[in-house]
């Protein structure tokens, strides 16, 4: 369903067709499907905001859904670029205003206020709507932790991932091929192989000077 | 002609840039204002025989198609008169040009869009509502004689006036935009003049984009740039308009055009998109317009900055910016567009300085050189210390004129101090705003940082905090700022391919670290002194020195 969606709406972004308001309610089904399915296509759902733009009448359930789905695609950058085609009074409507609270928190990694933030009866029900809303913020969640630790406290891990349970935080450290080692401590990653000085050195080739040498004479 | 016009805009509303209203009777009619302003000109105006010599050369030129000679017409006549004659009053109009070179429909069109340029740049007293108007129509009319032919028109244009051309259209829509917008300076009948359904698709965005897409689709030029790309002949997919050199200039442009539209609006993945299979680091066939390059590097590295990708942006502006240093010689000759390019380059220093602010690393000496002597250091310094109010000022100053997509909705109760215009650009500096208070501790962290390899996370804690006794509180919070440290360092860095959306996550910036237990190990970049351009600044001195003393005759 989302596949051949795909498809249909990508020949329609090619050119300026994109602009087309009857094309809306196409678009508008198509990041509803997004959200049941899991599925993400960050193009189709700009062009949605881009349409919003150019009309200047706009569904707030609709852009709610495309702000929560670009959240789950950190750490690209996806939910800068849809804050962009919005504009100052949208970005103070509630709950767009949340939304951007709880993007704020991800983005300042965080992540313990992000996940008491989602408590909020209201805020749970708006991202129950997006199928898989939570791990898809853990996979950030993860991602940062990968590139920062290498090694980290069990407990801290916990907390990160929104105090998940044993079982699940035995999934997720599976998952990303850490270890849990002693002294409740977790086992990410050898850093310094990755993470090393550099030094940059001056490399002249003979090929950059043999000009200059050759007119020293 | 186009140069300052930016700069000159604003101010000319001031000194009365629509004010005739008070005193010329407009009566509302486009058709009996434009008779109205013949009969103004055409009482005072004579042709000087200079300028009517011009009139028949480069129409001759422009229908034998003699390449050289329009552009020496176009680049050094036109501006020479426009000083002599025309300085601040507009070319002759449509009616007198058509008695000295005769019912030449193309030729007309030509002029009068160096008319239109003319009247917008040095003449904001004679652009009324109605000349826009007969701007845009314009454009039109040379949209419809180009696209709507069925075989190529029979024109050739140097690429310089067809950048130019397309880059003023551009503008044209942003000023009647901003024209627009202003609400509080207008009349309600010029209100609803600017709003009414018949002028609805006057400088209409959608309009806009039309157009470009037309020119873009009519040359073929995404195929040809794709084919040209992966090292083939761009004539075999070109097609027969897109062969033309008018059409696969107008198309590339076009595409450039589309780049600057969609940033303008906000839309910074469509402005990327847009220029796929474009190195724009690459020289081409395509990239010998020094102010095509500039501007085209100017949008994409603003996009890059927006989108958090510094090391594409710092890359972006720093090979421009070199380019600029080595060639600056090319652009003084011709004024009109030094002001445009000098304006550019300013405003992407500051970029570039934001940039190396959130995103040390290393960049070409010549350009650090440079952000040091025009002390742009001081603004880094005060950026670095967290201060908000600099980072805004040098973002306000580089960022290029927002727009509305749609007019602003006109229900009666609207303000009066209205301006639109400043939304779009305050939202898009909230945006930029947002993010810098995100990365606010993270220059002091990296301060810190730099004087360690390996620092236990407590320590740290207290030099951010040393008035109080550190918590683990303290520690909780600083580890956060670490965690979003590593994760801003972390961007999509554009490595090959045709697409500049593509890339890979790394971590560019000069200092990086991770955390072991409670101890933080730092890894820095350490640049050894360079000795070979010292050492070639000497060798070429002495050599001169030796050639003065040689040549001295005792």
């Amino acid at each position: 369903m989302v596949e051949s969606m795909r498809q249909t709406v990508a020949a329609f972004l090619q050119g300026v067709d994109r602009y087309n308001p009857n094309n809306i309610r196409d678009l508008e089904n198509y990041v509803i499907l997004q959200s049941q399915e899991n599925a993400y296509d960050l193009e189709a759902n700009l062009a949605v905001l881009k349409l919003y733009q150019f009309n200047d009448n706009y569904k707030i359930d609709i852009t709610c859904q495309v702000l929560l789905k670009a959240l789950t695609n950190l750490p690209h950058t996806d939910f800068i670029l849809c804050k962009c085609l919005l504009n100052h009074e949208k970005c103070n409507e509630s709950p767009i205003k949340e939304i951007i609270n709880l993007a704020d928190l991800l983005e300042s990694c965080e992540f313990q206020l992000f996940w008491q933030l989602l408590q909020d009866r209201k805020m749970q029900e708006l991202c129950s709507r997006i199928v898989g809303f939570q791990d898809s913020i853990r996979k950030f969640v993860c991602h940062v932790v990968g590139i920062t630790f290498q090694t980290i406290q069990k407990s801290l891990l916990t907390q990160l991932l929104g105090g998940v349970d044993d079982n699940t935080l035995k999934h997720w450290v599976q998952k990303y091929g850490w270890k849990e080692i002693e002294d409740d401590m977790i086992f990410i990653a050898n850093q310094d192989e990755n993470i090393k000085t550099k030094n940059i050195t001056e490399k002249i080739d003979f090929d950059s000077v043999a000009g200059i040498m050759a007119s020293c004479t | 002609m186009y140069s300052g016009s930016y700069d000159d805009y604003e101010g000319s509303y001031d000194r009365g840039g629509y004010n005739e209203y008070d005193y010329e009777p407009h009566s509302g009619d486009p058709q009996a204002d434009l008779e109205y302003d013949h009969r103004m000109h055409s009482g005072y105006a004579r042709i000087p025989d200079t300028v009517k010599n011009f009139l028949g050369f480069l129409c001759n030129a422009i229908n034998e198609g003699q390449l050289f000679e329009i552009q020496n017409l176009y680049e050094n006549t036109f501006p020479k008169l426009t000083e002599q004659f025309y300085d601040k009053t507009p070319w002759p109009e449509e009616a007198e040009v058509r008695q000295v070179v005769g019912e030449d429909q193309l030729f007309l069109i030509l002029y009068k869009e160096l008319y239109f340029r003319h009247l917008y740049a040095r003449c904001p007293n004679n652009l009324n509502l109605q000349a826009r108007y007969n701007s845009f129509n314009n454009y039109c009319d040379l949209l419809n004689c180009i696209l709507g032919a069925d075989r190529p028109v029979n024109l050739v244009l140097p690429d310089q006036w067809l950048w130019e051309l397309i880059d003023e259209f551009i503008y044209q829509f942003q000023s009647f935009s901003q024209y627009r917008a202003r609400l509080a300076k207008r009349s309600r009948e010029e209100i609803e003049e600017t709003t009414s359904s018949k002028n609805y698709k006057i400088w209409n965005v959608l309009c806009m984009l039309n157009a470009l897409h037309s020119l873009v689709d009519k040359s073929n030029i995404k195929k040809q740039l794709e084919v040209y790309a992966s090292g083939g002949d761009p004539d075999s997919v070109a097609g027969e308009f897109g062969r033309h050199s008018l059409y696969k200039m107008l198309g590339y442009f076009s595409l450039v055009a589309l780049l600057r539209l969609h940033s303008l609006l906000g839309d910074y993945y469509q402005a990327i998109k847009v220029l796929e299979n474009i190195e724009i680091h690459k020289k081409s066939q395509y990239s010998h317009i020094p102010a095509c390059q500039i501007s085209t590097s100017y949008y994409v590295g603003f996009a890059y900055m927006m989108m958090r990708r510094y090391s594409d942006a710092i890359r972006t502006f720093s090979s421009i910016l070199l380019y600029i240093q080595r060639t600056k010689q090319l652009f003084q000759s011709r004024t009109y567009q030094n002001d445009q390019i000098n304006k550019q380059t300013e405003q992407m220093y500051h970029l570039l300085a934001i940039c190396l602010v959130l995103h040390p690393q290393c960049i070409d000496d010549s350009i650090q050189q440079h952000l040091r002597e025009k002390n742009y250091h001081e603004k880094m310094f005060k950026m670095q210390c967290g201060d908000l109010s600099e980072f805004e000022a040098c973002f306000q100053f580089a960022c290029p004129k927002f727009l509305l997509a749609h007019p602003p909705s006109l229900t009666g109760n609207t303000p009066a101090e209205a301006d639109y215009m400043k939304d779009a650009t305050k939202h898009q500096t909230e945006v930029f705003m947002d993010e810098v208070i995100q990365q606010k501790m993270l220059p002091t962290i990296r301060s810190y940082l730099k004087l360690y390899t390996t620092l236990p996370l407590y320590k740290l804690a207290t030099f951010m905090n040393p008035s109080s006794q550190t918590t683990e509180k303290d520690c909780a919070a600083l580890r956060t700022h670490l965690l979003c440290f590593k994760h801003k360092m972390k961007n999509v860095v554009w490595t090959k391919g045709t697409s500049g959306l593509e890339g890979s996550f790394q971590s560019g910036s000069e200092l990086d670290f991770y955390i072991d237990h409670d101890m933080i190990h730092i890894a820095d970049t350490k640049v050894a002194n360079r000795y070979g351009d010292f050492f070639i600044r000497k060798i070429l001195k002495f050599e001169e020195l030796n050639h003065k003393l040689h040549s001295i005759k005792l």
